[in-house]
C-alpha cells in the first residue's frame, strides 16, 4: 500500500511538472534566443561514445572544449577538413557560445582559405582560388547560422562585417553587418566609425558622409573622447574635400 | 523479505505480558524469533497479526517508543562518533538538549565507567564490552520506563557480564523495567523474574523463575564438616523415613564464580 | 514543531559529522589539482576561449565532483545504515521515519552545499590568477584589460553555481528515493546514475510524446509518456552552460529552476517517507 501511494504522488507530480517543464523550456528558448538547438538525438548521432556521454550527461562545455583542442591541433596539421567538422561539432553542441562561432569562422575564412591559397600541390592559381572561395564562403555561412543562435551580442555580427570586408572585398555588407552589431548596444567603440569607413570604401562617400555627421551630431556635447571625435571629424572634412573635388589631406 | 524471496515465519501466536519493575527474560536458542518479538514491541516489524502495547500506548507509535530504551544485539553504532557523542546524538534524537543533556550524558558516562578520557575516544577504539556500555548508556539517556536489551552478555567476557548483570539489577532497584533476550541461560538465571522460551517462533514455557525452576518434590541443605562415617548414617536414616536421595555429593561451583575469584580484586570490575 | 526540527536537525548534523571525519572533504584536493593543472591548457588560444575553457572545466568538475560525492553519500544514506545496522539504535527512539529521511537528506545537502561553495571559490581563485596572468602578458591595452576583467569577475557565475547547487540536490534526493526502495546500494547508484543520464533526454521525449500525434506506435508513446512523466528535464540546468559562455540568464529563469528543484526535491522525499514508513527494518 505505501509503494502505491508512493507512485501515486510520483504520478501525480509527474502530470503537474510536463506542464511546468514545458512552459519553463519554452520561457528559457524565448528568453535566450537560441536555444532551441539540436536535439540531444541528432547530437549522439554526430558523436563518438565517449563524448556523447559527457554531452548528455550535462557536460557539454567539456565536450565542447574537447573539439576545439582536436580542431586546433588539426589547424596546427593543416587538416582542414578535420578543423571544419570538430568546430561545426562544438557549434553544435554549445551553439550559444559566441567565442567558438568567432574561432570557427577565423579558422575557416581566413586560415583555411589562405592555406588553399598558397597549396603548392595545386598549380592552378584558378583553382587555388576558387578552392579559397569556397573555405571563405563555408566561413560566411557558417558566421550566418551563429549571428542567429547568439543574436543579443554585437560580436559576431562584427565578426561577419569584418568577413565581408577582408575576405570578400563587400564593404556594402560590411557597413550593414557593423551597423547590426553597434545596435546590440555591447560593440566596441570604435566600430560605429567603421560603418563610414565600409561606406566610404564601398564607393558610397555621401552615405559615408552623411553617417559620419550624423555619429558626430549623435556624440552630443561635450563628447565621450572615447568615441574620438577628432577621427570623426577629421573623416568629416576629407569626405568633404573629397566630394567637392579638391584634394583630402593624407591620413597620418 | 525482499521482493523475489520467501516469506518466513518468525513468530507464532506468542501472548506476553510484562509487569512494570520486572526484569523479564525472553529465552530461546538463535532464530527462536526473540529479536523480531523485541523488534515488533519497537515499531521496527510490523506484525501481520495481532498487537502489541507499550504503557498503554499502541507498539511502535512515537508515545510508545519514549517509554523504551533499547540496545541491539551486537552494538551497531556510528564508528565516527566517540562514547559522549554516540549519547548526546541519542538524546537529541530523544528530544533532550542544552545543560540538562550534557548534564544526564556526564551522569549516565560515569555510570557506565566511561566517564573522563574513555568517552572521548572513537566508538571504534573501544572493545565489545565498552561498547556495550556505551549502548547501555545510549539507550538509557531519555530515562525510559523501559530497557530492552537484545543479547547484552554476547560476546563479553565473564567480568563484563557480570557487569551488565548487576546494572540491570540497579535498574530493577529503581523502578525501571527490563526486557532481555539471551541464548546464555546461565546468565539469565541470576537476573530474571520471569521467562518467556521461545523456540522456532512459538512459546514453549511462560512463568517465574522460582516456579519454573523449583523442582518442589525436592529439598537441598548444604552442610559442612559431615563427616564420611555420618553421611552413611544420613542416609539411612532418610531411606527409613521413605525419603528418596535423588543426589549426593559435594556441590559444584559455577565455572563463572570460580573464574572471577581466581582474578586479582582489581581485575573482578 | 520544535521537536521535530530539533530531531531533523540532529539526524542532519550526524550525518554531515560522518562525511566530515570520513575524509570525504579529501577529495576537494584531487578537484584543486585538476583545476590548477587545468589552467595551464588553452594558452595557445585567445583569452576569451581561456576563460571559457577554465570555466567549463571548474564547473564540470564541480559537477562530476558533486555527482560522485552526492552518489556515494546518499547510497550510505539509508541502504549503508541498513547493512551495518546502525540504523536500529536510531529509528527506535521517538523519532519519525520521515524526519529521519528528510534529516538525513539535509545532512546531504549541507555538505553538498559546503563542498560546492568550496570549489566555487576554488574556481574563482583560479580565474582571478588567469586573470592576472594575462593583464601581465595582455593589458597594455586598458579596453582589452577590461575585457579580461569582465570575463574573470563574472558575478553571474553565482548563478551557475546556485543552479549546479538545485541541481544535485535534486540527484540526491532521486538516490535517497531510491534508498528507502532497494537494499542493495548498487542498485541504488545505477539507478540514480541512469535517471541522471535520461534527465539530459527527458525534453526530447516529452516534445516527442507531446508533439508527435498519430505518427509513433503505442509502445513508444507509452514509452516516452513514461519518461516525461517520471524523470526529471535536467535540461532545464543548462543555464549553467549559458552562463560559463558569458550570456545573459535573467535571474528569474534562475529562480524559476530553483523553484523547480525544490518542489521536486520535496516530493521525492515525500514519496521516500511514504515507502520507508511501510518498510520492516
Amino acid at each position: 500500500m505505501a509503494g502505491g501511494l508512493a507512485c501515486g504522488i510520483l504520478l501525480l507530480w509527474g502530470g503537474v511538472k510536463i506542464t511546468w517543464e514545458k512552459a519553463m523550456t519554452q520561457s528559457q528558448r524565448k528568453a535566450t534566443y537560441g536555444f532551441t538547438g539540436p536535439t540531444a538525438v541528432a547530437i549522439r548521432e554526430k558523436l563518438g561514445q565517449g563524448l556523447a556521454l559527457a554531452a548528455l550527461g550535462g557536460f557539454r562545455g567539456l565536450a565542447a572544449n574537447a573539439l576545439m583542442l582536436q580542431a586546433h591541433g588539426a589547424w596546427e596539421e593543416q587538416q582542414w577538413v578535420r578543423v571544419r567538422s570538430s568546430l561545426e561539432l562544438a557549434t553544435l553542441l554549445q551553439p550559444r557560445a559566441a567565442v567558438f562561432w568567432d574561432t570557427a569562422s577565423w579558422h575557416l575564412a581566413w586560415n583555411a582559405a589562405v592555406a588553399a591559397e598558397r597549396y603548392s600541390g595545386e598549380p592552378s592559381e584558378t583553382r587555388r582560388r576558387l578552392e579559397a572561395r569556397r573555405w571563405v564562403e563555408a566561413g560566411r555561412s557558417l558566421l550566418e547560422r551563429g549571428t542567429k543562435a547568439v543574436p543579443e551580442r554585437a560580436l559576431l555580427f562584427q565578426r561577419l562585417g569584418d568577413l565581408y570586408w577582408q575576405r570578400l572585398e563587400d564593404y556594402q555588407a560590411a557597413a550593414d553587418c557593423y551597423r547590426q552589431a553597434i545596435a546590440k548596444g555591447d560593440a566596441p567603440p570604435y566600430l560605429e566609425r567603421f560603418v563610414g569607413y565600409a561606406l566610404d570604401k564601398a564607393g558610397d562617400k555621401n552615405g559615408a558622409l552623411a553617417y559620419f555627421r550624423e555619429l558626430r551630431a549623435q556624440m552630443g556635447t561635450p563628447p565621450n573622447p572615447e568615441r574620438r571625435p577628432e577621427v570623426v571629424d577629421r573623416e568629416i572634412l576629407k569626405l568633404e574635400k573629397e566630394l567637392s573635388g579638391q584634394a583630402a589631406p593624407k591620413k597620418k | 523479505m525482499g521482493w523475489f524471496r520467501g516469506r518466513v515465519l518468525a513468530l507464532e501466536g506468542l501472548n506476553m505480558e510484562v509487569h512494570r519493575g520486572e526484569v523479564f527474560g525472553l529465552l530461546g536458542p538463535n532464530g527462536s524469533g526473540k529479536s523480531t518479538a523485541m523488534k515488533m514491541i519497537l515499531g521496527l516489524l510490523r506484525p501481520t497479526r495481532g498487537r502489541a502495547e507499550v504503557c498503554g500506548y499502541r507498539a511502535g507509535t512515537i508515545a510508545a517508543r519514549r517509554q523504551i530504551g533499547f540496545l541491539p544485539e551486537n552494538p551497531y553504532f556510528p564508528n565516527f562518533l566517540n562514547g559522549a557523542e554516540l549519547v548526546r546524538y541519542y538524546g537529541r534524537l530523544s528530544g533532550m538538549g542544552g545543560r540538562l543533556l550534557e548534564k544526564r550524558i556526564q551522569e549516565l558516562l560515569e555510570m557506565v565507567r566511561l566517564g573522563g578520557e574513555a568517552g572521548k575516544r572513537p566508538l571504534r577504539t573501544y572493545s565489545k564490552g565498552m561498547l556495550q556500555r556505551a549502548g547501555l548508556a545510549g539507550a538509557m539517556v531519555g530515562d525510559p520506563e523501559i530497557l530492552m536489551l537484545d543479547e547484552p552478555t554476547a560476546g563479553v567476557d565473564p567480568a563484563g557480564s557480570r557487569e551488565i548483570r548487576d546494572l540491570i539489577l540497579e535498574l530493577r532497584q529503581r523502578g525501571k523495567t527490563v526486557i532481555f533476550s539471551s541464548h546464555l541461560l546461565e546468565q539469565v538465571e541470576d537476573v530474571a523474574d520471569r521467562v518467556i522460551i521461545l523456540h522456532r517462533g512459538q512459546k514453549l514455557r511462560e512463568g517465574r523463575l522460582d516456579d519454573l525452576l523449583t523442582r518442589k518434590k525436592e529439598w537441598e541443605v548444604n552442610v559442612q564438616g559431615l563427616k564420611e562415617e555420618d553421611r552413611k548414617e544420613l542416609r539411612g536414616w532418610l531411606e527409613k523415613r521413605g525419603v528418596q536421595v535423588v543426589r549426593e555429593g559435594a556441590p559444584r561451583e559455577r565455572l563463572e564464580d570460580y573464574f572471577l575469584r581466581s582474578l586479582p580484586e582489581e581485575k573482578r570490575r | 514543531m520544535m521537536g521535530s526540527l530539533r530531531r531533523i536537525g540532529a539526524v542532519a548534523g550526524n550525518t554531515f559529522l560522518e562525511a566530515v571525519r570520513q575524509r570525504v572533504f579529501a577529495v576537494l584536493l584531487v578537484f584543486g589539482l585538476i583545476l590548477i593543472s587545468g589552467a595551464n591548457y588553452f594558452t595557445d588560444f585567445s583569452f576569451q576561449e581561456q576563460f571559457k575553457f577554465l570555466k567549463d572545466l571548474g564547473y564540470a568538475a564541480i559537477s562530476l565532483t558533486g555527482l560522485l560525492v552526492g552518489l556515494l553519500g546518499a547510497t550510505q544514506l539509508i541502504p549503508g545504515e541498513i547493512e551495518r545496522r546502525t540504523i536500529l539504535t536510531a529509528l527506535c527512539r521517538p523519532l519519525r521515519r520521515w524526519e529521519f529521511i528528510v534529516g538525513k537528506y539535509l545532512g546531504l545537502s549541507i555538505l553538498l552545499a559546503v563542498m560546492i561553495g568550496v570549489m566555487a571559490v576554488a574556481v574563482a581563485g583560479v580565474l582571478g590568477w588567469k586573470e592576472a596572468q594575462l593583464i601581465a602578458r595582455e593589458g597594455s591595452d586598458p579596453a582589452v584589460a577590461a575585457s579580461i576583467r569582465a570575463e574573470a569577475r563574472d558575478p553571474r557565475l553565482i548563478q551557475a553555481v546556485i543552479l549546479l547547487e538545485v541541481k544535485l540536490a535534486v540527484v540526491g534526493a532521486i538516490a535517497v528515493f531510491f534508498s528507502t526502495v532497494a537494499t542493495s546500494t548498487t542498485f541504488v547508484m545505477a539507478m540514480t546514475l541512469m535517471v541522471y543520464l535520461i534527465g539530459h533526454l527527458q525534453s526530447v521525449a516529452r516534445e516527442q510524446w507531446l508533439e508527435s500525434g498519430e505518427v509513433v506506435s503505442w509502445g513508444t508513446k507509452f514509452f516516452l509518456a513514461g519518461v516525461a512523466f517520471l524523470i526529471p528535464d535536467f535540461n532545464l540546468y543548462n543555464l549553467i552552460d549559458e552562463i560559463v559562455a558569458g550570456n545573459a540568464v535573467a535571474w528569474r529563469s534562475t529562480l524559476e529552476v530553483v523553484g523547480y528543484s525544490g518542489v521536486y526535491v520535496a516530493v521525492l522525499l515525500a514519496a521516500a517517507s511514504v515507502v520507508f514508513e511501510g518498510r520492516d527494518i
